[in-house]
């Protein structure tokens, strides 16, 4: 009876998810079946505002979620390698190494915006010690308002959130575990692909998912590093905004979340058919 | 039972017919000596226990010969092959982990068939291998099963069985029942030894338990910081203890401190007798066992007196403690049927024969 009582334990996290996450989300599927029309709410339902997403917002709607693909494939990779050094190879620099991870959090996410900014300037620190070193005589103009820029910045920012989970579930993972299939013949590859791996499905998957969710959502780093470059959420914030389309930006909020889903879950089925025995 | 050695059926020498040879293995971390330079012979079919109390390096040692450390010096052979280099996966030894090491995102089927997939073994070799040995093991009805949902015993019993489908030529085991409860551990030692028969293996396993060793192995090796005190076959060890330490350490012993002087011992209980040697402090080893309670009159080759401290009825014998000159105590296990028994308080004489005592340095 202990068990059922221990139940209300999470009362209160589920009261604040249900009123905080649930019920906007709900009236956000609601509202993106209704219409603004010269600035009047019209609650009549409509398909409109999804025909006007697949219409006219496709191709950034694609292209945002392939940079959040791209971003987050290479941003997991990264944190796996980062946490299994930290786990496996210099465990006696765990703490440490989690700290600078932990560390670049305080670091504002501006502030990494702009420190990308100065690395990839025309005028930057890369372009002048390329010039320095005489790799190139004229700066790369490429390197800043680029795609490139835009996922290497949201890598920087979004790593911490790709390292935590995995480190958490290679803790997960006993010495033994790998000491035994080293014995029982498996080389570096193999214990990687037939233990590491599949004992960190979870903290992958939610790594991915993580980073993915967050350059999916972002709007600033491609207004400030990417140019002329347009993502979903640079299009969906001013209909909550300047443009009055509330309707609008909802049903481009469900689209990309339904695409969000997709993705991930094609992910974790990708991890969990890796791990197949 | 006597207290000379019992014959050693092998010789110590470097005996070409050894499967296992260790020479002059030692490792250092910084500063402390896991293991000081030892060598250790072992044979085909063996069944050898390291046995020692915790830190005395015996689980170095272990993971030294399966090559997950590598050693400071010396040299591993196995089978007339320098393996000292060689890393684990590729050594022709298998080892059952003190925690086992199974893979929780595998069936038992999976886990036992582990090794033998990394090997590319074909489809239907590996299927036929795995059902053997999950028959073997008696593990056939929980084949399909997560090993998180077995029992201690029954994955301690995967263990074994995934470390044996790849039939190593020395099979090593980390303290492999300590993990059980104390019945649990008397099947397992059963289970073992029908293991080692069926298996027809050589068997080395680390314990800190003497009552595993001398009901396993044929063969033990008792380690204390960082050195092989003694080696040899359980009979000689328990009988012919070489030190102190392994008097104490395997079944309990009287210590009685004494001087040797020209060949003449004298004990500072009082007791007096001939003993060949070099001069100095040594200790006296005597079986509770071999003490005799003397009747009026009669002699042993070595007496001394006392008084009744403590009598303790064990069911199988009687547990005397006596107390002697300068406030030691001796031991006695007595016949339980004794008549009449010793009371406490009462004064007594105590004698065992020269036979069943064993002289050993300091």
């Amino acid at each position: 009876m202990e068990s059922r009582s221990n139940y209300w334990l999470v009362a209160p996290s589920a009261l604040i998810f249900c009123a905080l996450f649930i019920a906007p989300m709900a009236f956000f599927a609601v509202l993106s079946f209704w219409q603004v029309e010269y600035f009047e709410l019209s609650t009549e339902p409509t398909l409109a505002n999804y025909r006007d997403v697949f219409a006219n917002y496709w191709r950034v709607m694609g292209f945002t979620v392939v940079v959040a693909t791209a971003t987050a494939l290479l941003t997991t990779a990264l944190g796996f390698v980062f946490s299994f050094l930290a786990r496996f190879r210099a465990v006696e620099w765990a703490q440490a190494l989690l700290f600078i991870v932990l560390i670049t959090l305080f670091g504002g996410y501006l502030m990494k915006i702009y420190a990308w900014k100065t690395i990839l300037g025309n005028e930057g620190v890369l372009n002048s010690a390329l010039l320095a070193l005489g790799v190139i005589s004229s700066p790369i103009t490429s390197l800043l308002y680029s795609p490139q820029a835009v996922v290497v910045t949201l890598m920087h920012f979004s790593l911490p959130f790709a390292v935590l989970p995995i480190y958490a579930s290679m803790r997960g993972i006993a010495d033994s575990e790998v000491e035994a299939a080293r014995d029982l013949g498996a080389g570096r590859w193999p214990i990687l692909s037939t233990v590491i791996v599949p004992r960190c499905q979870s903290g992958i998957v939610a790594a991915f998912s993580f980073v993915f969710l967050i350059v999916g959502g972002d709007y600033v780093t491609p207004l400030l590093v990417g140019g002329k470059l347009t993502m979903i959420g640079n299009l969906i914030a001013p209909q909550f905004g300047a443009q009055f389309n509330w309707p609008l930006g909802a049903a481009m909020s469900i689209v990309m979340l339904a695409a969000a889903v997709i993705v991930i879950y094609l992910f974790r089925l990708l991890v969990a058919l890796w791990s197949r025995q | 039972m006597t207290l000379q050695t019992p014959p050693e059926t092998r010789s110590k020498q470097d005996s070409p017919a050894a499967l296992l040879k260790l020479r002059g293995i030692s490792k250092r971390y910084g500063d402390f000596a896991a293991v000081e330079p030892l060598d250790l012979d072992i044979f085909p079919r063996d069944f050898v226990a390291v046995l020692g109390p915790s830190g005395c390096g015996k689980t170095t040692l272990l993971r030294i010969i399966g090559g997950f450390v590598s050693p400071t010096t010396g040299t591993v052979e196995i089978d007339g092959r320098d393996v000292t280099k060689i890393g684990p996966e590729k050594r022709p030894t298998n080892t059952v982990f003190q925690g086992y090491g199974l893979f929780p995102h595998m069936t038992v089927r999976q886990n036992v068939g582990y090794g033998l997939r990394l090997q590319k073994k074909t489809r239907a070799e590996i299927d036929d291998r795995v059902a053997e040995a999950l028959r073997q093991s008696r593990l056939t009805e929980f084949a399909d099963r997560s090993v998180a949902a077995l029992s201690g015993g029954q994955q301690q019993r995967v263990a074994l069985a995934r470390a044996l489908i790849l039939r190593p030529k020395v099979l090593l085991l980390d303290e492999p029942l300590a993990a059980l409860d104390l019945k649990l551990r008397h099947t397992m030692q059963d289970e073992l030894r029908r293991l080692h028969q069926e298996f027809g293996g050589t068997f080395v396993f680390v314990t800190h338990d003497q009552g595993e060793a001398l009901s396993l192995a044929n063969r033990i090796a008792v380690m204390n910081a960082g050195r092989i005190e003694q080696e040899g076959n359980a009979e000689s060890i328990y009988a012919a203890p070489a030190t102190r330490f392994v008097a104490t350490f395997i079944g309990d012993a009287n210590l009685l401190q004494g001087e040797r002087h020209g060949g003449q011992v004298k004990l500072e209980a009082g007791p007096a007798f001939a003993d060949a040697g070099p001069d100095g402090a040594i200790t006296a080893v005597v079986r509770p066992k071999a003490v005799k309670l003397l009747a009026a009159g009669e002699g042993a080759d070595v007496q001394i007196a006392g008084m009744v401290e403590d009598v303790v009825y064990l069911g199988d014998h009687i547990k005397c403690s006596v107390k002697i000159m300068g406030e030691q105590q001796i031991i006695v296990h007595l016949d339980a049927a004794i008549a009449p028994r010793p009371v406490v308080g009462e004064q007594v004489n105590l004698g065992w024969p020269l036979l069943q005592q064993r002289v050993v340095v300091a």
